[in-house]
């Protein structure tokens, strides 16, 4: 593997997206909303509706009963809890997902849309050395803006939690397990799904849509998660991560056998 | 010692037959036209060529290796420019170059000397650090022509290379195709439409159709072998052009038209009965004030073979 050229190739894919407005902004967007917006907002929500503590009350207690068991009674502290450990922490694993499926798409379906891919495919770059290159270029930026905005998230939720919580109560285990192991699981899951896809459709549009299924997923662990189907613990996070990676690695080594110029230039 | 060479390659695309046991080969530091209507091939054997298709037989060897086994080591000695810029709009002039520069592995340290003469030589120079996206067609081609070069290929494919630029640019792309083959001894393999450029530059054409190499050979030697026979211009004295018109008739296999401002154009005439037309005019007291023989031209030879359709090689 020619190390220089896959850092051409992924310096050049890192460049264009960066000056590609439609595809910056979901992924600022996305990672603002996720990471500081909500847990800025769910923190102080119940001191923002100082007269609806019973309903937060409420709210919490027709929280599933496994839930309930783990965070105790009823408190602001409890809320604190629960909110950014149990119900946004999750959602956290969107972000690499998706700034990896964006990325993946405009680096495969997007450059042949373009059609610069064929001038690519001219260059001394063999098969394997542009599979990985542009795997890079959508790896490595997802996990990067998913360690960032998890250092962030931490910094937010314990400064806004800071009166209530009186210490620096966050990240938990689980959480640091989910962000160092299971979040470049869940890009490398994203930019899989679109090199899939990728191979099969022509244009960027077919891509994202398609693309997107890969999220399901994701959508899933939220949903069982804030159920209480899950409960997401250190091991459990670390028996996740194993699975996401085994299905991408499965995916992408599905993609890499038909990654060739003899296949791709068929779709110019 | 030959670049390329072609053994009987037949390649489909599903049904369709691209190209049909096509064997040719290419010389080192020639000036190499692939002729052809679109859909003849000329894209199908340059792509074959760069391993960026296999054929369904035959073999093919570029620089005496196979660019399916050893595509990067073949790839790493060509270049080609695509029909139509493909550029990324996103990039500037310069970060382009650069971005290949370093795809072909360019040494480090000549990356940016090479950059700044490359976008000097194609007039580019004070739009370097400008997004491709805001270039006209003719400064895009100009640039993809610059990104073909940034390595110094042995080998240049040029697909098109003069469309969407203005004369004086295709004067200058007509100079760096001649420089590249005689002075730096690099071999150009230019597909065209454009029969005239084809027979400027051209040290040989390939004439394909339907995946087929019609004819194969020097320019002149095509024109001459599709058209044996010449046209000649005739200026004489208006008042003997009925005389001389008369005469001309009476020679065996001679079509005479008369043409404007006084000159006779005949057709069909062996090369070497031109002199004896001469004689016979000038013997009947005809005053020939000018004969000007038309060479066939590679225009002529393509549109002979092209509705032809038979192999002549």
């Amino acid at each position: 593997m020619n190390r220089r050229i896959i850092a051409a190739i992924v310096r050049k894919d890192l460049r264009v997206v960066r000056r590609s407005r439609a595809l910056m902004t979901p992924l600022i967007v996305l990672p603002v909303l996720l990471m500081i917006v909500f847990p800025t907002v769910f923190t102080y929500l119940p001191r923002m509706m100082g007269g609806a503590r019973e309903s937060f009350a409420e709210m919490f207690r027709n929280l599933p009963d496994p839930v309930k068991r783990q965070f105790g009674e009823f408190t602001q502290a409890t809320w604190i809890r629960v909110v950014h450990t149990q119900m946004l922490a999750p959602l956290m694993l969107l972000v690499p997902f998706m700034v990896a499926n964006v990325i993946a798409a405009d680096g495969f379906a997007g450059e042949r849309e373009r059609k610069t891919l064929e001038p690519l495919l001219y260059t001394p770059a063999t098969d394997a050395e542009l599979f990985v290159a542009k795997l890079l270029a959508a790896w490595i930026p997802a996990v990067m803006i998913a360690f960032g905005g998890a250092f962030v998230y931490a910094v937010i939720v314990n400064v806004t939690a800071w009166p209530v919580m009186q210490r620096v109560f966050f990240p938990d285990i689980t959480w640091v397990v989910m962000v160092l192991w299971m979040a470049p699981a869940f890009a490398a899951l994203g930019l899989a799904g679109m090199l899939l896809v990728s191979l099969r459709v022509r244009g960027m549009q077919e891509a994202t849509q398609l693309g997107g299924l890969f999220v399901l997923p994701v959508i899933a662990l939220v949903v069982g998660e804030v159920r209480g189907a899950i409960l997401l613990g250190p091991f459990k996070a670390v028996a996740i991560g194993v699975l996401v990676w085994a299905i991408a690695g499965a995916l992408l080594a599905f993609g890499i056998g038909r990654f060739k110029r003899t296949t791709l230039v068929g779709k110019l | 010692m030959p670049v390329i060479v072609l053994d009987h390659v037949v390649h489909r695309y599903g049904d369709t037959v691209a190209l049909r046991d096509l064997s040719l080969t290419v010389a080192e530091g020639e000036v190499f036209s692939l002729l052809g209507h679109n859909g003849a091939g000329k894209t199908t054997t340059v792509r074959i060529v760069n391993g960026l298709l296999a054929p369904e037989s035959g073999t093919v060897e570029v620089f005496g290796k196979s660019p399916l086994t050893d595509g990067a080591d073949v790839r790493r000695r060509t270049a080609v420019l695509t029909e139509s810029p493909t550029l990324d709009d996103r990039l500037t002039a310069r970060e382009t170059l650069r971005a290949f520069a370093e795809m072909y592995d360019v040494p480090s340290h000549t990356i940016a000397p090479k950059i700044d003469a490359l976008l000097v030589e194609f007039g580019i120079a004070e739009r370097g650090n400008d997004r491709v996206g805001g270039f006209s067609r003719g400064m895009k081609q100009r640039l993809s022509l610059a990104r073909a070069l940034v390595h110094d290929p042995d080998l240049l494919f040029l697909d098109e290379p003069t469309a969407g630029l203005d004369p004086a640019a295709t004067q200058q792309l007509h100079q760096t195709v001649r420089q590249m083959a005689r002075s730096r001894g690099r071999t150009v393999v230019l597909c065209t439409h454009n029969l005239i450029e084809a027979q400027a530059l051209s040290d040989r054409v390939a004439v394909l159709g339907g995946g087929a190499l019609l004819a194969l050979g020097t320019p002149a030697e095509l024109a001459h072998r599709m058209s044996p026979r010449l046209e000649v211009s005739i200026e004489i004295d208006p008042a003997r052009h009925a005389d001389a018109a008369l005469l001309l008739a009476s020679l065996d296999g001679l079509t005479v038209a008369t043409e404007r401002n006084g000159v006779l154009r005949v057709g069909g005439i062996p090369r070497e009965r031109v002199p004896d037309i001469a004689s016979r005019l000038v013997g009947h007291g005809i005053p020939l004030y000018r004969l000007d023989p038309h060479e066939p031209t590679l225009t002529d030879a393509y549109f002979a073979l092209q509705q032809a359709g038979g192999g002549i090689t």
